[in-house]
């Protein structure tokens, strides 16, 4: 984990509360993302996830409205400060409808959108624009109407869409719900290079807790607008808590936790869970598990 | 319905032209149109719109926008018959003398039917065959029209046939909870149809709000803007644009030596 | 038996571009419960709106509770097959869940009293009874999906079709929706739904068709179909991630052994392997 990387995104007691409603949507939350970092949300309908997501990219406060107290930071700097476009220079959106987020007829008008509402010099405008797309592996697409596209395809063009404009965070809100396995595959595996590769931070509201484990280096669960559990997804997962948070854990680590409640090092993925059911059983072939976490 | 008015992708004269220059042309229509009301001249300026539409290759495309207006062409005849009395009575509508139809209204008619006939089909040209970006860029760094207004209508349009494919699956929806969607009877088919309306305005509200966060978070109206590509006035657009100010002049000169007005 | 929906030699196209259903040949019988996957644009949705006539076959036939469905008016057939659309959105339009449900019933034309108990019934069924009086529009997608679910089963049909029923919700909410369903499958409704959760599909089918660009390319129980891992992959597909493991351990653990669907399963396969005593690897 990148502990001693500045913090991109802060959240200081931030309490958020929408117009006409009686109750705070998020509660007092208290977050510290790491510059570089790939941070999972995940909780059940209602917890808060949406309104979180949109506290980062300034929606909240500066389209909803609605009651505030507390502050988010972007490096260092309240949202409250600066403007809807400032963040958006900062902070790329992500919506969950492939749909309803693509906002022209065609790829390149879609990437070309952002850039031209940013001003950017056209000749410079070529360069991102082909970078955008072939970091989501879909230059080949360039010149298709959106209309023709895949669900996978419209996530990963919405993807482009905000690198084009050179985001340091990537926010995005149940980015695959819509989507089959493969179109959820392919969203994550650009997520993930874009993590590793290029060192944008990746903050991702998701239900799929198998692919969380797999790619989070940290995981928030939100439970009735408050943070519940926080750490890496092993630790998240091991905690006795869990159960009542209405969140599903990765069969392999139900299936340790059922057999052994989680005394061991607890597998998360695919890999882990071989290697957990080969020490299991004499003759196995595995070796003997001797980390233990705390 | 669904591909009304939408950008057909082809590789023609017209298509290339500068955005400009075809709105030049399709505002010379309606000028030429207006200006005369006789049906041979009419129909000459009706057939050189579909000579347009043909060298822009997207004739068959707008096939189904014919068809409609025929219709509405039609009605326009129908109305123009049963409202206009004229003197000279050509026959009947219905039997026992009532409803009379004059040879003025029916001219009348087809006059108004071709007229609007030409002026939307003109448009309709231009819409087809411009991308939404250069037609926004056109009106708004050109005609210097408010951006906002003009990208709020383009957007409007380009939702249409998403719009008309919700309605589609509202509409099933309803049916098969038994909704009579498909009857004869006229009261209930207006209820049916408000089945249908009401759950479309709330998934387009809903949409359009999802909407205005994609464009606010990727900085619509942060500022100064830029542009990609301008699309280049050249030689030919400069003749189309000639060509059409040439044209209104001659019809004005021609109107007011009494040419191509026919009076009833 | 009779069957209740019995396709033959379906094909259908859309306006543009290469058919979505080719030769289609089904038959599904009363008390079933079949899942029906495939990745997205496989053709299932184009399938099952055959069932109830809101598609006419190109070629071939549908034939629905001995009705020939493409010449039976969909009012009608809506009396036997109830269809639960993957928006709820598409159908919701009353100002009170209560007045949503009773919508289909009032089509029905049947008398009030009648319709006041079937939804009364429909909503408790799906745990929305406190939620009556309520703006639909203010609840969850959860939710919603419940209020579509409980307007169909007001009708009291033979046959249920849920298309994605459980897609964009939450863990709790997806196993709420499939419990409904086998429930309503145990009360005897014949029950077929769409979905990509091969996790859902692994606990709760007992069926399982999987198409694959327009045909289908397996139907059998739900155990054969899963432990066809290359035949799942060829429309994109993933058995669930137990399966997976108790797969990659094969000759290890489960030596000529049935295939494991769900973690239950694995539990009780490893406490047989392991000759009953399981203390975990380290502790
Ligand atoms: N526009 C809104 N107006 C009023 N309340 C809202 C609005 N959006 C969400 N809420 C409420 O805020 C809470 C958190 O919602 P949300 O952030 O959407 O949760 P999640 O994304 O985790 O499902 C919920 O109780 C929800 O009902
Ligand atoms: N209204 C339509 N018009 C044209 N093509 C369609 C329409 N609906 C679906 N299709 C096409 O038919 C194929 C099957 O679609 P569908 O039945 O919706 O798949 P699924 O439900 O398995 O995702 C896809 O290739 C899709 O693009
Ligand atoms: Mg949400
Ligand atoms: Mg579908």
């Amino acid at each position: 984990m990148t502990a001693a990387a500045e913090p991109v995104v802060c959240f200081k007691r931030f309490s958020y509360r929408y117009p006409n409603t009686d109750f705070y949507a998020l509660k007092d939350i208290n977050l510290t993302l790491p510059k570089g970092s790939f941070i999972g949300f995940t909780g059940p309908t209602g917890a808060g996830k949406t309104t979180l997501i949109k506290s980062i990219n300034g929606i909240i406060p500066h389209v909803e409205g609605g009651a505030c107290s507390g502050q988010v930071l972007l490096k260092g700097c309240p949202t409250g400060n600066l403007s809807t476009a400032e963040i958006g220079r900062l902070v790329g959106t992500v919506l969950d409808d492939p749909e309803a987020q693509i906002i022209c007829l065609d790829v390149e008008q879609e990437l070309v959108f952002g850039l031209e509402n940013y001003g950017v010099p056209p000749d410079e405008m070529e360069q991102r624009i082909t970078t955008a797309l072939s970091s989501v592996g879909i230059s080949h697409l360039r010149h298709r109407s959106t209309r023709s596209l895949s669900g996978g395809q419209k996530q990963r063009l919405a993807i482009a869409a905000a690198l084009a404009l050179l985001p340091e965070v990537l926010v995005l809100d149940e980015p695959t719900s819509e989507l089959d396995p493969l179109g959820t595959e392919e969203v994550f595996t650009v997520l993930k290079q874009l993590n590793v590769k290029h060192g944008i931070t990746v903050l991702v509201a998701e239900q799929k807790t198998e692919l969380l484990a797999r790619h989070c280096d940290q995981l928030v669960i939100l439970s009735q607008g408050e943070v519940a559990l926080a750490g890496t997804p092993r630790e998240v997962f091991k905690h006795k808590s869990i159960y009542h948070l209405g969140v599903a854990l990765p069969q392999v680590t139900e299936l340790a936790l059922r057999l052994n409640g989680g005394r061991c090092h607890l597998p998360i993925t695919l890999e882990e869970g071989i290697e957990f059911c080969r020490a299991l059983v004499p003759g196995g072939g595995g070796k003997l598990c001797n980390r233990s976490l705390t | 319905m669904a591909r009304v008015i939408e950008y057909v992708y082809r590789e023609s004269v017209v298509h290339s032209l500068n955005p400009l220059s075809k709105l030049a042309w399709a505002l010379g229509v309606m000028f030429l149109a207006l200006a005369f009301n006789n049906v041979y001249y009419l129909l000459t300026l009706l057939s050189t719109v579909v000579a347009v539409a043909l060298l822009g290759k997207v004739l068959k495309d707008l096939a189904t926008v014919f068809k409609g207006l025929t219709v509405f062409a039609g009605i326009l005849v129908l109305l123009q018959v049963i409202f206009f009395q004229g003197e000279e009575v050509l026959f009947y509508l219905l039997p026992g003398h009532i409803l009379p139809v004059t040879g003025e209204a029916l001219y009348m008619g087809l006059a108004m039917a071709v007229r609007m006939m030409a002026v939307v089909l003109s448009f309709i040209i231009f819409l087809a065959t411009t991308q939404y970006k250069d037609i926004i860029l056109v009106l708004t760094e050109k005609l210097k029209l408010p951006y906002d207004y003009v990208f709020m209508f383009m957007t409007a349009l380009r939702f249409v046939p998403t719009f008309m494919a919700e309605a589609v699956q509202v509409r099933y929806a309803q049916q098969v909870r038994g909704c009579p969607v498909d009857s004869g009877n006229p009261l209930q088919k207006i209820k049916a149809y408000a089945t249908v309306a009401l759950p479309l305005v709330l998934i387009s509200l809903k949409k359009a709000e999802r909407l205005a966060i994609a464009m606010e978070t990727r900085g619509y109206g942060s500022g100064i803007r830029t542009y990609y590509k301008e699309p280049a006035i050249t030689k030919l657009d400069m003749m189309v644009i000639l060509s059409t100010l040439i044209f209104i002049v001659l019809a004005l000169f021609l109107r007011m030596q009494g040419y191509g007005v026919v009076q009833l | 038996m009779q069957p209740l929906i019995d396709i033959k030699g379906l094909s259908y196209s859309y306006e543009q571009g290469q058919p979505a259903l080719q030769d289609i040949n089904l038959t599904i019988y009363p008390g079933e419960l079949v899942a029906l996957v495939g990745q997205n644009g496989a053709g299932k949705t184009t399938l099952v709106k055959h069932c109830i006539g809101l598609l006419r076959p190109q070629t071939g036939r549908v034939t629905v509770c001995g009705q020939d469905a493409a010449k039976t008016r969909i009012s009608h057939l809506a009396r036997q097959v109830g269809f639960v659309f993957q928006n709820p959105d598409h159908q919701i339009f009353h100002d009170t869940v209560q007045k949503e449900v009773a919508f289909g019933l009032q089509n029905l034309g049947l008398p009030r009293d009648e319709i006041e108990k079937r939804v009364a019934a429909a909503l408790r069924d799906v745990g929305l009874q406190h939620l009556a009086q309520v703006y639909p529009h203010r609840l969850s997608r959860g939710q919603r999906q419940r209020v579509a679910l409980a307007s169909v089963l007001a009708m009291q049909t033979r046959i249920i079709i849920l298309d994605e029923p459980t897609t964009g919700q939450d863990s709790l909410e997806r196993l709420q929706i499939m419990e409904l369903v086998r429930d309503l499958n145990r009360e005897g409704h014949t029950i077929l739904f769409i979905t990509h959760d091969m996790t859902l599909v692994a606990r709760y089918a007992r069926r399982v068709i999987v198409l694959c660009q327009g045909r289908v390319i397996a139907d059998g129980s739900t155990r054969d179909v899963l432990s066809q891992t290359q035949l799942l992959a060829q429309t994109l597909l993933e058995p669930p991630q137990i399966t997976l493991l108790a797969n990659r351990l094969n000759g290890l653990l489960t030596p000529g052994s049935e295939v494991i669907l769900t973690v239950d399963e694995m539990v009780e396969h490893l406490h047989k392997v392991n000759g009953g005593s399981i203390d975990g690897p380290c502790d």
